[in-house]
């Protein structure tokens, strides 16, 4: 399995935006390209700060990620997709996580 | 072998960190996937909309394919150049040259130093495969009566639709059909070739109007300074 963990600041103002963006269209557009919605979680939008919001995505592993991407790169729903979430959010990472099961010996993943 | 090249515009208000960043990612690849061959980038410096260029090579398509589901081609490269990555740093393709590749028998292209100039072309579609082969021929002459032009290397556009695994076509034509990549020692020497007596370059300069039967319908070009070490 493998997590593609999207991390991003959204003004609190946007943030029911962002929300409702991935909730939707975000939803659609990946998994009808093969991912999973994982989770979906944010912080909170009174603490003065802009609201963290992390998605993660989830599918069987690099290769399986290769095919996605290119379903993802050739639907021109994703280049919407991008250029709105582009538009409502203030910066954040993408990065690929690997889970692992804590109760063996576990190792960094390849 | 493949030859690939990434050509990756930058929106004005990038960071000279985050240029500095997306070059790094490019250029280093071959550190983390033996894949990936002779990688080399460069700040372009044509008025095409591309600031910077990466180049590199894979030996096969199936060494190609190892790249392509390689994790520091995901988790690094992606970052800065996916369209929906919150950290890309890339602005879109307007110049239709995004990704580009031509399939060779051997690394004619190679040189470590030096100025690399890669021209676009986009040929007519009706010119037949022996027009296209004895365009081909003749632009790799050139350094016949251009010594400084120590690379010269024509190749087909496949990869421009076989991005996904270096053989099978999966969008439509590219737009630019074919490359002709060449080599200078310096910029003055590409710039001495651009101004110059030469055939191809009054044929460049008149913007391919009549050469060789009008094959060449149109061109644009980058031109780098080559940067295999980098900071």
């Amino acid at each position: 399995m493998l997590h593609v963990v999207d991390t991003v600041e959204v003004d609190p103002g946007r943030a029911g935006d962002y929300l409702a963006l991935v909730g939707t269209l975000g939803v659609t557009v990946m998994t009808d390209a093969g991912a999973s919605l994982v989770s979906c979680a944010a912080t909170s939008a009174e603490i003065g700060a802009p609201v963290g919001v992390q998605v993660v995505w989830g599918c069987e592993g690099y290769p399986a990620w290769n095919e996605i991407r290119m379903r993802l790169v050739l639907d021109p729903r994703w280049h919407e997709l991008a250029s709105r979430a582009a538009a409502l959010r203030l910066g954040g990472t993408r990065r690929f996580y690997t889970p692992l099961d804590l109760r063996g010996a576990p190792t960094a993943p390849g | 072998m493949l030859r690939r090249f990434e050509l990756y515009a930058v929106p004005p208000d990038a960071s000279p960190e985050d240029v500095r960043t997306l070059a790094r990612a490019c250029r280093d690849s071959g550190r983390y996937i033996p894949e990936v061959l002779d990688s080399a980038v460069g700040a372009n410096r044509s008025d095409a909309p591309v600031r910077v260029v990466w180049e590199h090579a894979y030996a096969s398509p199936e060494a190609y394919r190892r790249y392509m589901v390689h994790p520091y081609h995901a988790a690094v490269i992606d970052r800065h150049v996916l369209s929906d990555s919150p950290e890309r740093i890339v602005a879109d393709d307007t110049l239709g040259a995004g990704l580009v590749g031509y399939v060779c028998d051997e690394p004619r292209y190679k040189m470590t130093t030096g100025v690399r100039r890669v021209v676009l072309l986009r040929v007519d579609r009706e010119a037949s495969p022996a027009e296209l082969r004895a365009m081909c021929a003749h632009l790799e002459a050139v350094p016949e009566a251009v010594p400084t032009m120590t690379v010269s290397v024509v190749g087909a556009n496949t990869l421009g639709s076989a991005w996904f695994d270096g053989v099978t076509p999966i969008t439509g034509p590219p737009r630019w059909t074919h490359l002709w990549e060449q080599g200078f020692a310096e910029l003055a020497q590409l710039e001495a070739y651009r101004d110059g007596p030469s055939e191809l370059a009054a044929a460049e300069r008149a913007g391919w109007d009549g050469w060789r039967d009008g094959v060449v319908v149109r061109s644009a070009h980058v031109f780098y300074e080559i940067d295999a070490l980098g900071p």
